[in-house]
């Protein structure tokens, strides 16, 4: 490779993390209120509840699969904890258990997919649904709000001036981190990813590993729920819409490829990041809600396509 | 068989002087061939030969460095696979090129649906459509509901559509790749006389093939590649093996040239042809009627401790779907297989059922984590598919098979994998601009190195290698036979499956002849020629599969 390929390659690589930062620059500009303490640590809290689940989605597409009922899941476990806690379930308990169906149900999808093939987009659409009407009849569609105020702080509580969540979000990226570069597990991930047979081949068991990325994500995702019930302090069945999206996004900037094998939890903390301090930029400077959504759908376009060209020069 | 066509001046299908060249080798040079109509003109060689870069050239899929084709005595540019079809080139492929989702007729008449009059001209007339490809299947004496999905179709069938296909599209010329591979010899004689009946038509037929024993059956010429040039072409009444091996091989009967230079100086290693000494060597694998349905019969042998055993066998015979249920990959049937457990290995290490020393499992439970754990380890045939994870790194690919023992608690680090890694790298003489880049960026022969590497990780007890050296240049093939070698004189046991026999020769201890799926015989390399092999495995000359 020469000189100048390997400079384009080298700030190609970082090339989102350079947009980030300016992207902060122009912000902390043109949009009143943006660089101050009380607005980021703002940024970290409402970026937490899709970046948690976001790491796990990371997990999950670069094993080859795909999980689209993170929001449903969300919703669930939320409604789940409220549900538990208004039939004399203590908190803690209830928190547990609502973590424990939401492995589950990623469980489910990544048995489906070991014995008998069935994709896990397929599996995971039908618990979209599905998960959606559980909170609904848990609820009987009202939001159920049985919970103490200490509750709240789960989900708006502060820690030493940082927003617990984004603590939580910290967390899960440094373990996400460590697991995805530093264990035997995350190597099989990668490999399962990159080439099933070959893994299948080499010994590793591929059937466990794409069951445990999708329990991991089901688990991260009730996580994110109960976090969000903490903070509307309710269990609300109508609540976390389209937050497959949002993940699916933010991982997608995040430079992971969607054909598997390739990605990493960094890229994808960047890519959470980017979107909600973009997000953020505009709510400040009073774009109207439409004009932001025109504006994510834009990014996650550009971000993938500027991925492809990079990826189609370095081929040639 | 139809008569030799009197010399025509321009034969259908020509091509002159084709050059191309791979980086590393010359695939072809300097190629000139007529292919007159109404002949079947058959192509043989190794692999490697060059007859794959020709039936890509001649289909559309590869522009040739120099040289030309024509058609009619006219040259033609095939830009590409549609350029061919225009031109009345069709390919019946091996792996075949149907829609399996839709119907018999529309795969026959793909293209040139006959469309409804008037107004309705977009529309298709679905009742002509099923009406033309039903006659042209009588024709053919083809039985086939024309109105029947293609997908849950046996590949006979889909390949009987292929040939409709290009008899449709009234194509001047059909280029078989290997179209017996898979069939049984029922269906083997129902392609034959489809073939035949092209070549009632005065197509130019350019049949390439592994199977030998076809040549007199379905051939009029047999044309013979080696290293990218045209070796002989003889009528193929005059065929035998001894001829068809002098013509592919270069006349050298005897066990190939000797190696080049070993990677390294083995440790007070004697030179040996070990035959003998292996043959004395304790057992550490016994297979005890191995049968998978329509693929392997009763397959029974027994490996000695650092034995190299080949399996020769042709395209088809099993060789490949036999060292896959041995290694658990592919699920066998019936049978057994016991292995001698590693000295101080504990007791029911990998779940078997203990009897004095060795474990014995029953083969339809076998897996590719459990064969693993009792020191088994695959080579498989296709590294790009099947060995390597090409987006990793060379270092991740070399430590895939062994990351338990590679880590420590589950944590992996890069100097970790590095310690682990960097002694076979060394040791195979891995050639890679660094450990880290990605191991789809090595050449064919470095990557198979890896293939092969990750499992010296794991000091493996029988290590099962399909074509260890396909695709690879000299001097790696060389390296990686020597590793088999120098691995046998550690006691490591070998079992080889090579198409190329004559490495077989050059590499085994002792080689099993594998014949429509059931074992004919052990030889020693000593006793035994190239050519004398090569009849071993065509004897019956048929296709794999019984009917």
């Amino acid at each position: 490779m020469s000189v100048r390929r390997a400079f384009f390659a080298r700030l190609s690589k970082g090339m989102l993390e350079v947009l980030l930062v300016l992207a902060c620059l122009f912000l902390a500009i043109a949009a009143p209120g943006f660089w101050s303490v009380e607005n980021l640590m703002g940024v970290l809290r409402s970026v937490s509840e899709i970046g948690i689940i976001a790491f796990g989605m990371t997990m999950v597409i670069v094993a080859g699969e795909i999980d689209l009922s993170v929001g449903s899941a969300a919703a669930f476990a939320g409604c789940l904890v409220a549900w538990l806690v208004s039939r004399g379930v203590p908190v803690p308990a209830a928190i547990v258990l609502a973590l424990g169906v939401g492995a589950l149900g990623g469980a489910l999808i990544g048995f489906l997919r070991t014995r008998w093939g069935v994709p896990s987009f397929i599996t995971s659409l039908a618990l979209l649904t599905a998960l959606r009407g559980g909170a609904l009849q848990l609820t009987r569609g009202f939001p159920l709000a049985p919970f103490p105020a200490w509750y709240g702080t789960l989900g708006s509580g502060y820690v030493g001036g940082v927003p617990f969540p984004a603590i939580l979000l910290a967390v899960s990226f440094l373990a996400a981190l460590f697991l995805m570069d530093h264990t035997v597990f995350g190597r099989s991930v990668y490999a399962v990813g990159g080439n099933a047979e070959a893994a299948r081949l080499s010994g590793v068991p591929v059937g466990r590993v794409r069951i445990a990325v999708l329990a991991i994500t089901g688990a991260l995702a009730a996580w994110s729920g109960v976090m969000l019930s903490a903070r509307i302090l309710s269990g609300n069945p109508t609540v976390a819409v389209g937050w497959e999206l949002d993940v699916i996004a933010a991982v997608i900037v995040g430079g992971t490829s969607l054909s598997g094998g390739s990605g990493r939890v960094w890229g994808t903390l960047v890519g959470v990041l980017f979107i909600g301090v973009i997000v953020n930029g505009m709510r400040l400077m009073d774009v109207h809600e439409d004009g932001q959504l025109i504006a994510r759908g834009a990014l996650v376009l550009f971000a993938v396509l500027s991925s492809r060209l990079q990826t189609a020069a370095g081929a040639s | 068989m139809s008569a030799l066509p009197a010399p025509d001046p321009a034969p259908v299908l020509e091509v002159r002087g084709l050059t191309k060249s791979y980086p590393g080798t010359r695939a072809l040079a300097d190629v000139s061939l007529a292919f007159p109509g109404g002949q079947v003109s058959a192509l043989v060689g190794r692999n490697g030969a060059g007859k794959s870069t020709l039936v890509k050239i001649l289909s559309g899929a590869l522009r040739p460095d120099a040289g030309e084709v024509r058609i009619d005595g006219a040259p033609v540019v095939l830009r590409s696979p549609a350029d061919a079809r225009g031109l009345g080139i069709a390919t019946v492929h091996q792996e075949l090129s149907l829609v399996p989702g839709l119907t018999v007729a529309e795969n026959v008449l793909f293209g040139r649906f006959p469309r409804r009059g008037g107004l309705a001209r977009a529309a298709i007339d679905w009742r002509r459509l099923y009406e033309d490809a039903a006659r042209l299947l009588e024709t053919m004496d083809v039985r086939l509901d024309p109105r029947a999905i293609v997908a849950p179709l046996p590949l006979a069938q889909r390949q009987m559509i292929e040939i409709a296909r290009a008899v449709s599209s009234g194509a001047r010329a059909v280029l078989f790749d290997e179209p017996t591979a898979g069939l049984a010899r029922a269906e083997a004689a129902t392609l034959f006389r489809l073939v035949r009946g092209l070549a009632a038509r005065k197509v130019a037929l350019v049949y390439v093939t592994h199977q030998l024993g076809e040549l007199a059956e379905i051939a009029d010429t047999v044309t013979a590649l080696r290293d990218g040039k045209v070796a002989a072409t003889i009528p193929a009444r005059d065929i035998s093996s001894s001829a068809l091996v002098a013509m592919m091989y270069g006349g050298a009967s005897a066990p190939g040239p000797a190696a080049p230079a070993p990677v390294r100086a083995a440790p007070s290693a004697p030179a040996e042809p070990a035959a003998d000494r292996a043959a004395e060597a304790p057992p550490v694998l016994e297979v005890e009627g191995l049968g998978i349905e329509g693929v392997l019969r009763d397959v029974s042998f027994t490996l000695g401790q650092g034995e190299i055993l080949g399996i020769a066998g042709m395209l088809g015979s099993g060789r490949t779907e036999l060292l896959m249920a041995l290694f658990g990959a592919r699920r066998a049937d019936r049978g057994r297989i016991l292995v001698r457990r590693a000295p101080g290995a504990p007791e029911r290490q990998g779940e078997g059922e203990d009897i004095g020393g060795w474990t014995r499992l029953g083969a339809p439970t076998l897996s590719p984590a459990r064969m693993r754990g009792l020191g088994i380890a695959l080579v498989p045939e296709d590294r790009k598919t099947q060995g390597l994870v090409l987006g990793m790194s060379v270092l991740d690919n070399l430590c895939l098979a062994s990351l338990g023992s590679v880590a420590r608690r589950g944590v992996i680090t890069r100097s970790r994998q590095r310690r682990a890694a960097a002694p076979v790298a060394r040791e195979l003489d891995l050639v890679a601009p660094d450990l880290d880049a990605p191991v789809g960026v090595l050449s064919g022969g470095n990557q198979q190195k890896v293939a092969l590497g990750k499992w010296l990780l794991r000091e493996p007890r029988v290590l099962l290698c399909d074509e260890p050296a396909r695709g690879v240049d000299v001097r790696a093939k060389g390296q990686l036979f020597e590793a088999l070698r120098s691995l046998s004189r550690r006691g490591i046991a070998s079992i080889v499956v090579s198409s190329e026999l004559e490495e077989l020769l050059e590499v085994c201890h002792r080689i099993l002849v594998l014949r429509r799926g059931a074992l004919h015989g052990a030889h020693r390399p000593a006793d035994l020629t190239l050519d004398r092999l090569v009849a071993l495995c065509m004897e019956s000359g048929a296709p794999a599969r019984t009917a």
